[in-house]
């Protein structure tokens, strides 16, 4: 008999009644392993011993306490998906996430569950684009398997991954800056490294196992350099439908192809640096002339 | 503990800066920081006598509000008239507070008096409310508050835990719980310092400032006696909250706890 001493999978009481009160009838696979740590309840903690039901279902007697618990993680996760909506009107900050917390019914304290600065958030949307993505790579491949579909030659995949990303940025635009110096934070460069590098993984992974010469650091690099400096050209564009920065990133493309098919071979990811300071040239020539147009 | 604070209500200010050398405010102003409130917030401050808190709480959202409507000012610069017709309709246009609320409650009918004029002089005059009642049995409903704070209060509570438990009861379902108390210092050199401190200067200082050692002895002997940041963490996690965390101010003469109604 296992007790559970950690507080993030004791019963969420007062976000489970509401649930049960707005009538959310999801069954929530997760609860069923969470469930499992309920054999035996802290003893004498739960003032009010819910039944333990076999299944996380939602009992259907209204009002009734549903049996899904729901740990503060999923709880925090549900305040940020749900507060997301509000940033392009409050910015990536605790006011964005107490709207978030109003939306379900909870108080706008909750977003004292969350760091001032907004880190969270922006962290959370991050991964959730980057899921995004990797679920619509996989679509694609699938479609290529099946046959449905014409494998993409090597550039113009990784020009439409990239493109494909970069949008899902396009309802925040506005406030993305902001978010971009709050990732760059000490404290957050770890997760927004990590979250980076997975992503541009996962963009080669799919990619498959087309020659290109470059080894798999250098691979990295490339396209890092090329996604961090698209991005930024993207923050400075204001021409209709961003066709600037697809155009520039169609260039940064095909110099890299250009690269992998000269004589010489990438030994170093100096080369993908030089791509990276030409890109922040254009991006820095881009800035002028909108000044100047403004 | 009632007679305490009768003697003690006019003098508590002036006794509070001269005991603590006027750090009391700046641990007043990190609880408040702590607490980050958005306009719209609904607080309940327990124990809360002359309304430091109070005050504190309503200056802060007053400043979030202004930054608010200025951003949005901004925003509206390209508005149609049809727009600005309509904003005027529905903007709460004169609130300064963004319908923020205080509610001040303290056992003592002396303190509340005193936080009254208090108000009065320094000019606050909305979104504030006194009210009479006892912290182990609040005369409020149930899931009504956003935050609930008790400043250097719930030593004074003779049962800590049906405090605590009104305190879940009150606040709304993510609700905030934040307690402003004195605490344990760990480090033993601080430790010393602090106990003499406590035991030679301030019994004096209440009787020179305030005529009354007795309850100045009494205020640090019930420091002593409350429990230390570990215990009373667990004590708020009994009574149902969530993310129970706690600060040390000053190497844990003062702690914070914060816990979350979930």
């Amino acid at each position: 008999v296992r007790c559970q001493q950690y507080p993030p999978l004791r019963a969420l009481q007062a976000s489970a009644a509401l649930r049960a009160a707005s009538d959310e009838h999801k069954k929530e696979p997760w609860a069923s392993s969470s469930q499992q740590h309920f054999d035996s309840p802290p003893a004498g903690h739960q003032p009010e011993e819910k039944p333990q039901g076999p299944h996380p279902s939602y009992t259907g007697q209204g009002g009734q306490q549903s049996e899904d618990y729901e740990s503060e993680e999923q709880l925090q996760h549900r305040i940020l998906t749900a507060a997301l909506e509000f940033v392009p009107e409050h910015g990536w900050t605790a006011e964005a996430i107490a709207e978030g917390a109003k939306t379900l019914g909870l108080s706008v304290a909750a977003a004292g569950l969350f760091h001032s600065d907004g880190s969270e958030l922006i962290l959370h949307f991050v991964s959730d684009c980057n899921t995004k993505l990797s679920e619509l790579l996989k679509k694609e491949q699938k479609l290529v398997q099946l046959g449905k579909a014409e494998k993409k030659p090597i550039d113009e995949f990784l020009r439409d991954a990239v493109e494909a990303r970069l949008r899902m940025l396009i309802p925040y635009i506005e406030k993305w800056p902001q978010a971009l110096s709050v990732l760059l934070l000490p404290r957050n460069i770890p997760s927004s490294l990590s979250l980076l590098t997975s992503m541009i993984d996962d963009i080669w992974h799919y990619a498959g196992d087309q020659s290109t010469d470059f080894n798999w650091y250098t691979r990295r690099a490339v396209l890092t350099a090329i996604y961090n400096t698209t991005e930024l050209v993207m923050m400075q564009d204001s021409s209709p439908g961003f066709e600037d920065t697809w155009r520039f990133l169609e260039n940064r493309v095909a110099d890299a192809m250009a690269m992998s098919n000269t004589a010489t071979q990438v030994q170093s990811t100096g080369e993908a640096v030089v791509q990276g300071l030409m890109g922040a040239a254009v991006t820095v020539s881009n800035a002028g002339t909108c000044r100047a147009v403004r | 503990v009632y007679q305490v604070f009768e003697n003690v209500a006019r003098k508590y200010d002036v006794m509070n800066d001269s005991m603590t050398l006027g750090i009391h405010r700046v641990w007043k102003d990190i609880l408040v920081h702590k607490m980050n409130p958005c306009p719209g917030t609904l607080l309940l401050d327990v124990a809360g006598g002359t309304g430091d808190i109070a005050f504190r709480f309503i200056n802060y959202v007053r400043s979030v509000r202004q930054r608010q409507l200025q951003r949005k000012l901004k925003h509206d610069q390209n508005l149609s008239w049809q727009e600005i017709f309509e904003s005027y309709q529905n903007d709460k246009f004169n609130n300064s507070l963004g319908d923020s609320q205080v509610v001040v409650c303290d056992i003592n009918r002396e303190m509340l008096k005193v936080g009254k004029q208090k108000a009065q002089h320094l000019g606050y005059s909305e979104g504030l409310s006194w009210v009479l009642g006892n912290a182990e049995e609040l005369p409020f409903d149930d899931d009504k508050f956003d935050v609930y704070t008790i400043a250097f209060g719930i030593r004074n509570v003779t049962r800590i835990d049906l405090a605590l438990q009104e305190a879940y009861r009150v606040l709304k379902p993510g609700g905030r719980f934040l307690c402003l108390e004195f605490s344990h210092v760990s480090n033993p050199l601080l430790s010393r310092l602090y106990d003499l401190y406590s035991f030679q200067v301030i019994p004096v200082l209440g009787e020179v400032i305030a005529g009354d050692w007795r309850s100045y002895q009494y205020l640090v002997e019930s420091i002593r006696q409350f429990p230390p940041q570990e215990e009373l963490k667990a004590m708020i996690e009994d009574a149902g909250f969530f993310r129970v965390d706690y600060e040390n101010l000053n190497f844990g003469i003062v702690a914070i706890h914060s816990g979350f109604k979930l």
